[in-house]
């Protein structure tokens, strides 16, 4: 059924706008941008920055916008002096109580705040500061940092937390000057049912959210010459890293980013796509032999770190049902710091893996002691101490991280010739690539399942039931004479939906891929700013778009990976696969107090 | 920001019948987060919410933990810390400032046995005697100034309040939570 329209007034110009529809939007569509911080289009409508006033006649004050809906008649007016002095008036009392330390903030350059405060002109802020004591940082987070004394109490963060991904670890707590964002008993997200996700990070409108950023400890490996330090880069980083150096939205930049690690002075340039091939092989085998025997199935993928804490805290009865095997980056660390290194005849205490990911929730990951396998393979062979330990991920940047390490290092991103991944672990197929867009895992697993099932290779591989960003997608398909029925879902509340299906045993698919992030890794909480659904979309048609150019697009057809099995692993799902590629997961309390 | 595990280990929550019961009678009416929370503040034995009690609550009402918290931290009604038997809150305003509110402060931190916690400047205060007997508090302002300074002890104001007027409202108090 359509829409009322109405005839409205903006400026002086009369147009047309859909009934109900509120004044931001309504002028969005004549070309008007209002500014808005705490505004975010059918999630938050809290009203609460007052940044968005416009003066429609006959009102006695100036209105908020994103919470004034359209109605016929209406003359609107945005861009009047008596606006202008308010909005500034708005801003200024805002940033009263602001630390105003912009050189040095995460946020520096993609801040809403500072753009905001800069296009309205503000200069010099006419009131003094109300809050008498600071709030203190909350860096319990492996993954994100919070300053509630950057924090503008916009809601963004609490609206996508609890709504989108039904996790609320965050709300709003005490009132006045005492009002901020916070945990159960400010015990802070590193102890909260927090999944490290980074959503929040995306919409945060200021620097109070940001990643746990690592760059200060890459720069040292990297000025250190005794080590050799091998950078692994994610899938979804190609498909988003020029958006930063000025490429448009959606143009994969993959022979640039393998350029500019080079001369970022990493000593081996691989890509975790190996590595998701290699994920594809010990989950499709896994997953065949859990169909042959019936036996916990559904099988549910487990790439994804904010998805398998979010399991861990809420669905602790259906842990059996996750796939053992490791996510990608930990199984590219692993399989760096033993195979690489036995094959190379490199001391593997002298490696260093620093990953780039699209993720926040990847820092947490690789602090999990039980992914950790490297060491314990060392460990005898080596005669190590425990004093010796190290992980098999050093460290993990977002892709916003890189940036900025690409930038400090005066590298000309965007002239760069563009260059390849090195040998053997920077070998990968189509199959790998698409892993970072919801769908591409199960995608994956399904072009190599069919081989293994049929002996003969799947024809029409590109799978557009599991594609797209509708929120659980779902597919059947038949293999030698079985039916197999998958569902994907991206975003927690739409994996909860899944798994609550699941633990009621009512669930009707056998496979089941999960990405914490909307959107899949693309959408991740560690890519450039800012992301929306038109990005996610031009990001996704980016990866499809190189798994097609690929010779390869499949795993199984990956010649590094099977060469990787003949030298060392042997077979998938086999006793060293088992050591080195596979994790166990335990039930979690939401809150540790 | 580090949280001290040790001080609120969730204790063994032997009210957990009874807060059964306050759930089931709040169950799915209006208002159900905040009259469970407040008749179980009501029902505990130090008129405080615990975090082993809040995490009982949300778990049995299915409400988000930091949903819980968030209502808890709005509403002064409740606390989250021990109280005292009896509660003595003196006003920080400046009119009762002016007037010697700080003195009759040290003096109560003088005179009561608060442990390890003691005032800090600039903070509000919340604390309670090791003994349970006496919480004291600040606020604001009363909106009494003309009567500065200003002490409530048990919901009874005392206008121009004095240490002399104090030392006998403590003993009044029988004595307990005394040093
Ligand atoms: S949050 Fe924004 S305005 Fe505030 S210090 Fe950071 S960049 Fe500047
Ligand atoms: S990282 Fe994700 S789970 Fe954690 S507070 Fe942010 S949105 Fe919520
Ligand atoms: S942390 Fe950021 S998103 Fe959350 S309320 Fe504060 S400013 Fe808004
Ligand atoms: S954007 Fe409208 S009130 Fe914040």
């Amino acid at each position: 059924m359509g829409k009322k329209t109405c005839n409205v007034k903006i400026n002086g110009t009369n147009c047309q706008a859909e009934e109900g529809i509120n004044l931001v939007e309504a002028c969005l569509q004549q070309g008007i941008i209002i500014p808005t911080l705490c505004y975010l289009k059918d999630l938050n409508e809290s009203g609460a920055c007052s940044v968005c006033l416009v003066e429609v006649k006959g009102a006695k004050t100036l209105l908020r916008a994103c919470v004034t809906k359209v109605r016929d008649g209406m003359e609107i007016y945005t861009d009047t002096e008596r606006i202008r002095r308010a909005r500034k008036v708005v801003v200024e009392l805002i940033l009263a109580n602001h630390p105003k330390d912009c050189l040095g903030c995460e946020k520096n350059q993609n801040c809403d705040l500072q753009r905001i405060a800069y296009e309205l002109g503000i200069e010099n802020i006419r009131y003094p500061k109300t809050r008498q004591k600071d709030f203190s940082i909350d860096n319990s987070s492996p993954s994100i940092i919070r300053d509630p004394n950057k924090c503008i109490l916009c809601g963004r963060c609490i609206e996508v937390c609890s709504k989108i991904q039904e996790v609320n670890a965050i709300d709003f707590i005490k009132r006045g000057h005492a009002m901020q964002v916070s945990t159960f008993f400010d015990g802070g997200l590193g102890n909260s049912e927090c999944t490290n996700c980074g959503q929040c990070v995306l919409v945060c409108p200021t620097g109070a959210l940001a990643e746990n950023n690592s760059i200060g400890e890459v720069w040292r490996v990297l000025d250190d010459k005794e080590q050799i330090v091998i950078v692994q880069t994610a899938p979804a980083i190609r498909a988003a890293i020029g958006e930063a150096f000025g490429f448009n939205t959606g143009v994969p930049t993959t022979g640039k980013l393998a350029a500019s690690l080079r001369r970022l002075g990493f000593s081996k340039i691989f890509d975790t796509q190996f590595a998701a091939d290699l994920t594809i092989i010990e989950e499709g085998s896994e997953f065949l032999t859990r169909l042959k025997n019936n036996d916990k199935i559904p099988t549910i993928t487990s790439c994804s770190p904010g998805w398998i804490k979010f399991g861990e805290t809420f669905f602790p009865g259906i842990l059996d049902n996750i796939s053992t095997c490791k996510s990608p980056q930990q199984m590219f660390g692993a399989i760096a710091k033993t195979y690489y290194a036995q094959k190379m005849n490199i001391d593997p205490r002298k490696i260093k893996i620093i990953s780039v990911m699209p993720c926040t929730a990847k820092k947490f990951e690789a602090l999990r002691p039980e992914i950790n396998s490297a060491f314990s393979f060392w460990k005898d062979k080596l005669a190590l101490s425990k004093k010796e330990y190290f992980p098999d991920v050093d460290y993990v940047l977002t892709t916003r991280e890189l940036i900025r390490m690409i930038k400090e290092a005066g590298i000309d991103y965007a002239n760069l010739a563009d260059e390849g991944f090195d040998d053997p672990l920077g070998v990968s197929t189509g199959a790998a690539t698409i892993f970072g867009a919801s769908g591409g895992v199960m995608e994956a697993a399904l072009r190599s399942a069919y081989f293994y099932l049929t002996g003969t290779e799947l024809k029409d591989i590109e799978l557009n039931a599991v594609r797209g960003l509708s929120g659980i997608k779902e597919a059947s398909l038949e293999i030698a004479g079985k039916k197999i029925k998958v569902a994907v879902a991206h975003g927690l509340g739409n994996a909860r939906k899944l798994m609550q299906q699941v633990a009621r045993g009512e669930s009707p698919y056998h496979f089941i891929e999960i990405m914490a992030c909307p959107g899949g890794c693309i959408g991740g909480g560690g890519q450039p700013l800012p992301v929306n659904d038109e990005i996610r979309k031009l990001r996704i048609k980016a990866l499809y778009q190189e798994d097609r150019s690929l010779a390869y697009r499949r795993s199984h057809q990956n010649p590094a990976v099977i060469k990787l099995y003949s030298e060392f692993l042997k077979k998938p799902n086999g006793h060293l696969s088992h050591k080195l590629l596979h994790t166990h997961y335990h039930k979690r309390q939401p809150v540790k107090i | 920001m580090k949280y001290s595990l040790t001080k609120h280990r969730p204790e063994k929550i032997k009210d957990r019948l009874r807060i059964d019961n306050i759930i089931s009678r709040h169950k799915d009416t209006p208002g159900e987060l905040l009259n469970i929370l407040e008749e179980t503040q009501i029902l505990s034995k130090y008129n405080y919410l615990s975090p082993a009690q809040l995490k009982y609550i949300a778990e049995k009402t299915s409400y988000p933990l930091s949903v819980v918290y968030s209502v808890t931290t709005f509403y002064s009604f409740f606390n989250l810390k021990p109280q005292g038997e009896h509660c003595i809150i003196v006003c920080r305003g400046t009119a009762c400032h002016t007037k010697g509110s700080r003195r009759i402060l040290d003096y109560l931190e003088s005179v009561l046995d608060f442990g390890d916690e003691k005032i800090n400047e600039g903070e509000k205060v919340f604390l309670t005697t090791k003994d349970k007997v006496i919480t004291i508090k600040t606020v604001a302002c009363f909106g009494q100034c003309a009567l500065a300074p200003v002490v409530e002890v048990d919901g009874i104001i005392h206008s121009r309040m004095t240490v002399e007027k104090m030392k006998k409202v403590l003993s009044a108090l029988k004595k307990k939570g005394l040093k």
